[in-house]
């Protein structure tokens, strides 16, 4: 018979998927994942184990990694996935819901307007070209007059940059932009792509790098996390490239314990928010 | 439960307009020739073999050239299931972030932005699109009135119970708050409210239509434009109404998303006293608790039936549709 040399493609044999099996458990938790954007491990730990408590109080908690790689395999024949990042200043670690394959769906679907979209636009290829990662307000807000679309006033344009860091694709420091770890998350493939030659990457963990450190001597970048770990307990820091001195000071590596304590007992948090370059 | 108004879709950035078929810049790996869009569920006259319409045993010993073409029809067969499964991904994706906005997706925007020119096999694109959202995120596709091609998503994840509530990091609103207030009185007025007797209510409540409140915003806007948009009220003039006078009543999604039986307890809570002090709108609620109870088993009687269809059909191996 012809028909045994092709098999249907293992999609179509309805039930019999290899993929892990979906509760409300996991169902409530894409839900919240998916209202949230993103969110830190702390928040996603509580988040995991409020699904249970509504849906399955018996059960006993899944080890988080296994809990959040069993929805992937199900998540994967849609071509989205949760996928686990770190904040680019402090390294602590999140994760959102991102599209595996960048399509045009989301543009006509998202609530944003085509000129605060490509306000977005111009903002995201200012902040590559910087050195530091950040742009500033006036250097965006200049860029008004460029904007597909509707014509949209200054005044306007900075209430559109609220909008964004509101909903976690930018944030401010001191008048200046910078990329959220949502929209890293979302759009590093998309960026990679479209930016291929201002598209600065990390040394250490080859990721797209937004704000970091770079050697003065050989120009490499490494994500501030990267660097804690990578000079973690060494007295003198030297370029994995070239070997020169690392000019810069070493920050150190993020410590959930001392996180939690810290919010507790509202003590001042010691972490580096300034850039360095 | 009610959903809260959700924001923050993702601010996409490819300059692209309506789908065409033609899709760049994809990762996936995607045959670079694509199969024109052709019915799945029979061979199509496009292909190159003859014209044999159906599978079936052929000659026992296949010369070369046959097997070459056969494995050229099948690869050309996992394109078109690969093609069609992208296509699903997206719709799914794009209903998900429609429903975020919570406004009413129609057939013909899932056709214009999504499925393009593999439109003949939209019913089936959309069956599926629906079977992952139940399926992965526990929404259900509901069809809004049989006639209009218009959807949205509904969560059939349980609602949560009060002392489960603070700790949902997604939490109801303010906003709901106000709309179930609204909703009460509607529904405690016979089911629709003039306009002056909704802004009287809340009028007393210190809530304003055109001033700023800190917690719902502009109250105009939200209740004429927000809720109404999103089917949470339906609002019309009144029939012969002189001077012109406007009512709301409960829009689509509310019917859908809660009961009459639930707002009913929530009036009687505020007064302090239980649905049964209303008897009329009590044993209204009741006829509508019977109505949806029936409905349910209904459902839930042709969707078993659907998954049996469905069992039977892959057990017949070799090539089936879907």
């Amino acid at each position: 018979m012809i028909s045994n040399h092709i098999t249907a493609p293992s999609h179509m044999q309805g039930g019999t998927r290899r993929a892990g099996v979906m509760t409300d458990v996991h169902r409530r938790f894409l839900q919240l994942l998916m209202t949230h954007g993103v969110l830190e491990e702390w928040d996603v730990r509580r988040l995991q184990k409020h699904c249970y408590r509504v849906h399955d109080r018996t059960a006993a908690v899944e080890e988080l990694e296994d809990f959040i790689n069993n929805i992937n395999s199900v998540l994967e024949s849609l071509y989205i996935e949760i996928k686990k990042g770190a904040t680019e200043d402090d390294g602590r670690p999140v994760y959102a819901l991102v599209n595996l394959a960048t399509t045009s769906v989301s543009k006509m679907a998202s609530d944003f307007a085509e000129n605060e979209l490509d306000l977005f636009r111009k903002a995201l290829e200012l902040i590559i070209d910087s050195e530091t990662g950040f742009a500033s307000s006036t250097n965006i807000l200049n860029l008004v007059d460029q904007l597909k679309g509707k014509k949209m006033r200054k005044k306007e344009a900075e209430q559109v940059l609220q909008k964004f860091v509101q909903n976690k694709w930018l944030i401010e420091k001191e008048g200046e932009f910078t990329l959220h770890s949502r929209a890293i998350l979302e759009m590093e493939q998309y960026i990679r792509e479209t930016y291929p030659d201002a598209v600065k990457i990390c040394n250490i963990c080859h990721s797209l790098l937004i704000q970091g450190q770079s050697c003065e001597t050989c120009g490499i970048r490494m994500h501030l996390p990267c660097v804690a770990k990578y000079f973690q307990s060494n007295s003198e820091p030297r370029c994995p490239h070239c070997n020169d001195y690392w000019p810069h000071e070493i920050p150190e590596v993020f410590d959930p314990e001392k996180e939690r304590e810290a919010s507790t007992s509202k003590a001042n948090r010691k972490s580096l928010r300034s850039r360095q370059h | 439960m009610l959903q809260k108004p959700e924001s923050g879709a993702l601010p996409i950035l490819r300059a692209e307009g309506e789908k065409d078929g033609g899709r760049d810049g994809e990762t996936q790996a995607l045959a670079a020739s694509q199969e024109a869009a052709s019915p799945l569920l029979q061979e199509t006259p496009g292909e190159h073999l003859g014209a044999r319409r159906e599978e079936g045993p052929a000659e026992p010993a296949l010369a070369p050239r046959g097997a070459r073409t056969l494995a050229a029809k099948a690869s050309a067969r996992r394109r078109a299931y690969r093609r069609l499964d992208r296509t699903v991904a997206e719709l799914v994706q794009f209903l998900l972030v429609k429903d975020k906005k919570k406004s009413p997706i129609t057939r013909s925007e899932m056709v214009k932005y999504v499925i393009g020119d593999q439109k003949d096999l939209s019913p089936e694109i959309i069956a599926r699109a629906a079977e992952h959202l139940r399926h992965v995120f526990g929404f259900e596709l509901k069809q809004l009135g049989r006639k209009q091609h218009t959807y949205i998503l509904i969560n059939k994840l349980k609602p949560l119970e009060e002392e489960e509530e603070e700790e949902d990091l997604g939490g109801g609103g303010p906003r709901l708050g106000l709309l179930i207030m609204i909703l009460g009185l509607i529904y405690m007025k016979g089911n629709s409210a003039r306009e002056t007797q909704v802004w009287e209510m809340l009028r007393r409540l210190g809530v304003r239509p055109s001033k700023y409140h800190f917690l719902f915003g502009y109250p105009k806007r939200l209740i004429m434009e927000d809720f109404v948009q999103q089917r949470y009220l339906s609002y019309r003039q009144v029939p012969h109404s002189n001077p012109p006078e406007c009512e709301f009543s409960w829009g689509p999604r509310s019917n859908l998303e809660i009961s009459k039986m639930k707002v009913l307890g929530f009036v009687a809570k505020l007064h302090k006293k239980e649905p049964q002090h209303w008897p009329v709108q009590y044993r209204e609620a009741l006829a509508d608790e019977a109505d949806r109870a029936r409905a349910k088993a209904r459902a839930e009687a042709s969707m078993r039936a659907r998954a049996r269809a469905r069992a039977r059909a892959t057990e017949t191996a070799g090539i089936s549709p879907w």
